[in-house]
């Protein structure tokens, strides 16, 4: 700056001229300064951004984000979403962790089913729930049930004699499944063939019979479930929102009360006409939203607009009534909940939902920070 | 009219229901193999929980294929399939050299079965657009085909994958299954 200073001033000018080109340099070296001090400013943001993978919050958030995608990947192909969780040590490559984490993993895509034993002591039936999908191919039955038997008989010791007589008894059931509801299979079973095909399989000895008799009779009234799960709906999306309920949206060209399921999850509001529908109606991304209370005729109001932003329309989407998923058309979202007290547990929970992440948040307090100092 | 004849025509001749179990160690090409007979036909219903099963209609013939397999202690339960089985379908890996032995023990064993005494045994020869692939009378020795006494076999190459060799398979079994 100092160099500036001494440059030379062409004397052909008037004074005034001389003044203004003077004004002009020292204008531009404030410039030059504000300039020095942002890239000092991206600097430190950059560094610090880098930064963040060291923090534990960071760390975390990294950690969730790849579970949730291992768990998108093993949705669509179970051995690849192993394969992707081991890599990136988020599952050891043991059998155990692995278990685990399937019998865990919420969200997972699971064809569970129920398989209904009525142990020994038929006083009362045990229900297991069994979360796994179920092969078709003979060979892996058999594994799974061999899996299945040793942990049953380790949680549950004195029902069966063996390991090998619940494997045996639990293949009998699913075979007996197939036939009984398999269209396929035009040869039906009675309780007699049953009952001798399980003969000598308790050690040697038989198992009894009103046993035997109770389970055909539960799996012929009732044949294994599976949860509707064609693994390409967005089901897994809204379990366990953070927040889900009837609340009333103001239209955004056509302005009327619709009343509609919202679900609040993954930063995410989206809406949905019935609370059964696997589709949602329309999704509102929270990322940079504002939520304000607002008086309205409809009562226990709040919006949701972009701050400093009046006429902008909100990022969002919506299915059209013929299908046709199109861009949104609020400026603003204005909704209504039943009661005040669900108001404000709703407008807590989406804004913990804007500020929930941390990098949004940091870099929010930076550019403050920035436009302040540049203000001064 | 047509269908009032073809009404009356299939009550007098039923189409004939018959049981196959298909075997094999597991990748030989079993669920392939079922799954490319199927091909073509609309698959309306909810699959059940438990066994591949499907029914494949051919000449006539409705065969009703199970795919089945497991540790030799659930053979005792497969006895009450076998005894309205009347043909066996072993499926082989004809690049997998080192298991041959045991898929000779297994279809051994399977045989064994007292219930199968009067099954005919069809052995495809899967997986023969691979480079290694044993050419069928190779296979036929080493799974020991012509030691076989009193029992009508055949051995057809295929490649379940391409579809290939699969209905020549059929013809075989249905040949085999009307003279009875």
């Amino acid at each position: 700056m100092i160099i500036c200073c001494e440059m030379s001033v062409p004397d052909d000018l008037t004074p005034e001229e001389q003044k203004e080109l003077e004004n002009i340099r020292r204008r531009k070296q404030e410039l030059l300064d504000d300039i020095q001090r942002l890239k000092d400013e991206i600097a430190e943001v950059t560094s610090e951004i880098e930064n963040l993978g060291s923090t534990e919050e960071r760390k975390n958030m990294q950690r969730n984000k790849q579970v949730g995608m291992g768990r998108k990947k093993f949705n669509m192909d179970p051995k690849k979403g192993i394969q992707f969780l081991i890599e990136n040590d988020l599952v050891k490559n043991t059998s155990e962790d692995i278990a685990r984490f399937l019998y865990k993993g919420e969200g997972l895509n699971k064809t569970s089913f129920i398989l209904t034993l009525s142990s020994f002591d038929s006083s009362y039936r045990r229900n297991f729930l069994w979360s796994f999908r179920l092969p078709g191919e003979a060979q892996k039955i058999d594994r799974m049930m061999e899996a299945f038997a040793q942990r049953y008989c380790q949680c549950n010791p004195g029902v069966f004699q063996s390991t090998d007589t619940c494997y045996i008894l639990s293949f009998a059931v699913i075979m007996l499944n197939t036939s009984l509801h398999n269209p396929n299979v035009k040869d039906k079973p009675t309780v007699e063939r049953f009952i001798s095909m399980n003969r000598g399989i308790n050690d040697g000895g038989d198992l009894p019979e009103e046993l035997l008799r109770n389970l055909y009779d539960s799996i012929k009234n009732e044949p294994f479930k599976i949860p509707e799960d064609d693994g390409n709906d967005l089901t897994h999306t809204f379990f366990n929102p953070d927040r889900e309920g009837w609340l009333l949206k103001l239209g955004g060209r056509v302005k009327t009360w619709k009343r509609r399921w919202f679900i609040l999850t993954d930063n995410c509001l989206y809406y949905f006409e019935y609370t059964t529908d696997k589709e949602p109606r329309g999704i509102i991304p929270l990322e940079n939203l504002s939520i304000r209370e607002v008086e309205d005729k409809k009562p226990n109001c709040f919006e949701l607009f972009i701050p400093d932003n009046k006429d902008q329309v909100i990022k969002a989407c919506k299915t059209e009534a013929d299908g046709r998923v199109v861009e949104g058309n609020h400026t603003f979202y204005r909704i209504s909940a039943p009661t005040t007290e669900e108001k404000d547990e709703w407008m807590n929970s989406i804004k913990a939902a804007i500020s929930r992440d941390p990098f949004y948040e940091m870099l929010a307090a930076r550019k403050k920070k920035v436009s302040s100092m540049k203000r001064h | 009219m047509g269908s009032y004849y073809s009404l009356i025509f299939s009550r007098l001749f039923p189409k004939k229901q018959i049981t196959l179990l298909m075997v094999g160690l597991d990748a030989a090409g079993k669920t392939t193999v079922l799954y490319k007979l199927k091909l073509g036909e609309v698959v309306t219903t909810i699959p059940t929980i438990g066994f591949n099963v499907e029914t494949v209609e051919y000449k006539n013939i409705s065969f009703a294929v199970w795919d089945v397999g497991g540790q030799s202690k659930i053979r005792g339960l497969w006895k009450y399939y076998y005894q309205h089985t009347e043909g066996l379908i072993f499926v082989v890996d004809s690049s997998d050299h080192d298991r041959i032995e045991t898929a000779a023990e297994e279809l051994k064993a399977m045989l064994a079965e007292d219930e199968m005494r009067d099954a005919v045994l069809l052995v495809l020869a899967n997986k023969q657009d691979l480079p290694k692939a044993m050419p069928v009378h190779e296979l036929t020795d080493r799974l020991g085909l012509h030691t076989l006494r009193g029992r009508q076999w055949f051995v057809q190459a295929t490649c379940a994958v391409q579809g290939s060799g699969l209905y020549e398979g059929l013809d075989w079994l249905s040949d085999q299954l009307s003279r009875r």
